[in-house]
């Protein structure tokens, strides 16, 4: 029995997951993979598989929990996105090598363009180092099919394959068809023999290595039969084009073609790139006068063909060597390519457009009545010369107040902290400058502990300011080891203390506020440093307010209002607190609340130092 | 079919691009479409592509549009560009010649682009008192007064009712309404 549903690709990726049998998963969220673990106890529940759904601390936990679960038997797989392959890369080079019994498949999103990531750094270049094959959809649909292919690959050769979709791939909503069977689960079974299969050892892994390469080459073959994902779109006139399309590129592309209208173009759709099926692709290049490949976001593809003369992509820059190739670049690529002019005339309409209307453009910026604004805008208040390392998570959009001066990766701010702490010492002026580090809760259990550790071990003064909202905010309200919380009803996990964490850490001076309370909290930041920089080590502050987006009780209602004739227009509260509930009246010169926005928290009343925003009273 | 719905985070853009997904769903078409998760839901621009019938990819290109619902001025003018000639925007705000007048006015009507004005906050101000959750199910409202997307309100009011939480049913139906009505 089949059916056909709208999904959206992340949900898709888990449907195939489930239906393929997988027993266990895991994942920790990162845009754009983040909605596919949550799917998948959604889906298991309603399909009763009993799959196992966990989230792990940071993506190398919840890969080795995959890793583990397959030497036991089962097919398991862990979810992640491009970024946070770097944190597993570890797990992943070393199994790679390894003979399997279960299936185990990582799924990795990728984000060309940035759209919510620090790097567009391209997994299927860790595929290709590691030598596990890569499957690399270009919708929905075809990433469901393609988590059911990758599981019998994965567990007929007894190795790690990966599932890459990118950011458009996880984020379109399709109809995709859905069935009710599942492939049945193994009992879970761990084979202590032959001995040392699973060891990672110089003398063991050596015996591997051949293994793994004639594997490699084997799967190549297979890729190269696998015509539902690498297939030739022949061109109804005599080709003046070749086009090589790989993932999201090969929808982009045959849209492009029909509204165009051109039908002297030819394509070769490559689904599985890693490894490529070299002997497709030379056939097809051979039969092209010139070629174009298209793939996001390094030339991988394009890299693999031998012979290159009549091939344009990225290497020679006939495509933008960076970048999402959205369907404008795409057309324009192609139409240089056919040596057809572009049409630039309405680009100076919409330019002169702007130019007249000048409409705003909107930044992300925290949102009205999130806690970390008040936070941050205490430790400004107190210490507006201070160093404040910031982290991953929506914290780091607090750089729109002028509060935030470095960002790195998950867990980068406490570390960050101590390096500029041991520059200043260097200079023999440690403790001069204040330095904050600064950190969500999930991020801080993610891999801000070691980094604790190390500053508490080491000696750094600096405070360690962890922004605890109770929720993995930026990636949508995941749980995580501090929430205690698990994704599926009825399963009850337990809450890790991050006071006693810190603590066990061996730090000394610890303190937790509620960051709505402005006026208050500011002598404790005060304190804290005090403790930093006169004791030699790193104190913690805990800001403890539940994310407004997610609040499980409604808060206080507390509404405000400008009062005009305080107001001297200084901006100290659109500028500094930066809140989108505050904003500038052109017409007066002075801040007024704009209701569209505001939540009533009554946070800004402290905010102002003329005293000009005022509680308005009054109950919802 | 092409739309492109525009707006900032928090104003239920993506649920909007679920209610016509289902709808078209109903009526057996095929479905494609993207949204924008993660950093841009934090009260930056979001942008949401629509598309029914027989395309590949979930990208709206520029100048294919047949609608563009904007639930926010600023991100109607900064985003006109995907409208076809002919096409219909349908936009919240509060000051119509700004499409009327200037190039912007210029351009809309050399391509022949329909516009429909509605005062969304205005009315939500007036009507439900202020709550301005309800935006989005409004202009869905205007979708089908405009007659540019081929929905019935009944079709509209049926797969709002059912991809809505129990709580806000009523209201979203009102709110439907008053779009409709403007």
């Amino acid at each position: 029995m089949s059916e056909r549903r709208i999904l959206l690709g992340n949900e898709a990726i888990a449907r195939g997951v489930v239906e393929s049998g997988c027993a266990v998963a895991t994942a920790y969220p990162g845009t754009p993979s983040s909605e596919i673990l949550p799917a998948i106890a959604a889906y298991s529940d309603e399909m009763g598989t009993n799959t196992q759904v966990e989230w792990g601390a940071n993506e190398k936990v919840a890969l080795e929990m995959a890793i583990g679960a397959c030497y036991a038997g089962k097919r398991s797989c862990a979810v992640m996105k491009q970024v946070g392959l770097n944190v597993a890369a570890d797990p992943f080079m070393s199994v790679a090598h390894q003979k399997l019994d279960g299936g185990l498949l990582v799924v990795v999103s990728d984000d060309p363009g940035c759209h919510a990531s620090q790097d567009d750094q391209d997994s299927r270049s860790y595929a290709s180092a590691a030598k596990i094959p890569c499957f690399d959809p270009s919708d929905a649909r075809e990433a469901k099919a393609m988590v059911a292919d990758a599981f019998d690959l994965a567990d007929r050769y007894g190795i790690m394959a990966m599932l890459r979709p990118t950011v458009r791939v996880d984020h379109c909503r399709q109809d995709v068809e859905i069935i009710e069977n599942v492939v049945s689960q193994r009992d879970a079974v761990f084979d202590r023999k032959p001995a040392g299969k699973r060891i990672v050892m110089p003398a063991v892994i050596h015996g591997f290595l051949d293994d793994h390469s004639a594997r490699f080459e084997a799967i190549r073959g297979e890729f190269g039969a696998m015509d539902r994902y690498n297939f030739e779109v022949p061109s109804e006139e005599p080709a003046n084009l070749g086009v090589i399309a790989c993932g999201i590129s090969y929808s982009v592309v045959r849209d492009i073609l029909n509204r165009l209208g051109r039908k002297d173009v030819s394509i070769l759709k490559i689904g599985t790139p890693v490894p490529l099926p070299v002997n497709l692709v030379e056939d097809f290049v051979d039969r092209h006068d010139r070629v174009l490949v298209l793939e996001e976001t390094q030339p991988v593809v394009e890299g693999q063909i031998p012979n290159r003369t009549a091939v344009m992509g990225r290497w020679n820059g006939w495509v933008p060597k960076t970048g999402e190739l959205v369907p404008e670049v795409v057309e324009s690529v192609l139409l240089r390519a056919l040596g057809v002019k572009e049409d630039l005339s309405d680009r100076e309409v919409f330019n002169k457009i702007e130019e007249e209307l000048s409409p705003e453009r909107r930044r992300p910026r925290l949102c009205p009545g999130c806690s970390h604004r008040p936070a941050y805008f205490s430790i400004r208040k107190v210490f507006p010369d201070a160093v404040v390392a910031s982290d991953i998570g929506c914290y780091g959009l607090a750089i729109a107040q002028n509060a935030v001066d470095t960002n790195i990766c998950m867990g980068g701010s406490v570390t960050a902290a101590s390096g500029i702490y041991l520059a200043f010492k260097a200079d023999g002026k440690g403790t001069d400058r204040p330095i904050f580090a600064t950190l969500g809760d999930s991020t801080f259990f993610h891999s801000g502990m070691t980094g604790l550790a190390t500053a508490v071990y080491n000696r750094h003064a600096f405070v360690l300011v962890i922004l605890d909202n109770r929720i993995t905010a930026m990636t949508g309200g995941q749980d995580h080891p501090g929430t205690g919380d698990k994704m599926r009803s009825g399963e009850e996990g337990v809450s890790v203390s991050i006071e006693e964490a810190v603590k066990g850490c061996g730090v000394k001076w610890l303190s937790v506020l509620d960051p709505y309370d402005i006026e208050k909290n500011k002598k404790t930041i005060e304190k804290a440093w005090e403790h930093a920089s006169s004791n030699g080590e790193p104190a913690v502050i805990v800001f403890r307010h539940p994310c407004i987006t997610m609040l499980k009780v409604k808060p206080e209602y507390r509404p405000v209002k400008v009062d005009p004739s305080v107001c001297i227009g200084c901006g100290i509260c659109i500028r500094d607190f930066n809140c989108p509930g505050l904003v500038w009246d052109q017409a007066t010169g002075k801040a007024m609340v704009d209701d569209r926005y505001c939540v009533n928290c009554g946070v800004c009343v402290a905010v102002c130092p003329k005293g000009a925003i005022v509680p308005e009273g009054g109950d919802r | 079919m092409q739309i492109v719905i525009v707006g900032v985070g928090g104003q239920g853009i993506l649920f909007s691009s679920k209610v016509l997904g289902e709808i078209a769903l109903r009526r057996g078409e095929k479905v494609i479409g993207s949204e924008v998760h993660g950093m841009s839901q934090r009260g930056g621009s979001v942008i949401s592509h629509f598309k029914s019938g027989d395309h590949f990819g979930p990208l709206v290109q520029s100048g294919d549009a047949d609608v563009l619902l904007a639930f926010d001025t600023d991100e109607a003018i900064g985003n006109v560009s995907f409208l076809r000639s002919g096409g219909t925007l349908i936009v919240n705000c509060d000051d119509p010649a700004r499409f009327e007048t200037g190039t912007m006015g210029e351009y809309l009507r050399d391509k022949d682009i329909k516009v429909l004005s509605v005062d969304g906050y205005g009315i939500l101000r007036e009507k439900m008192g202020g709550r301005f959750l309800f935006l989005n199910v409004m202009i869905l409202g205007a979708l089908v007064a405009s007659d540019s997307s081929g929905i019935s309100m009944e079709d509209m009011a049926s797969a709002v009712m059912d991809l809505s939480p129990e709580r806000f049913r009523d209201d979203n139906i009102k709110a439907l309404k008053l779009g409709f009505k403007r």
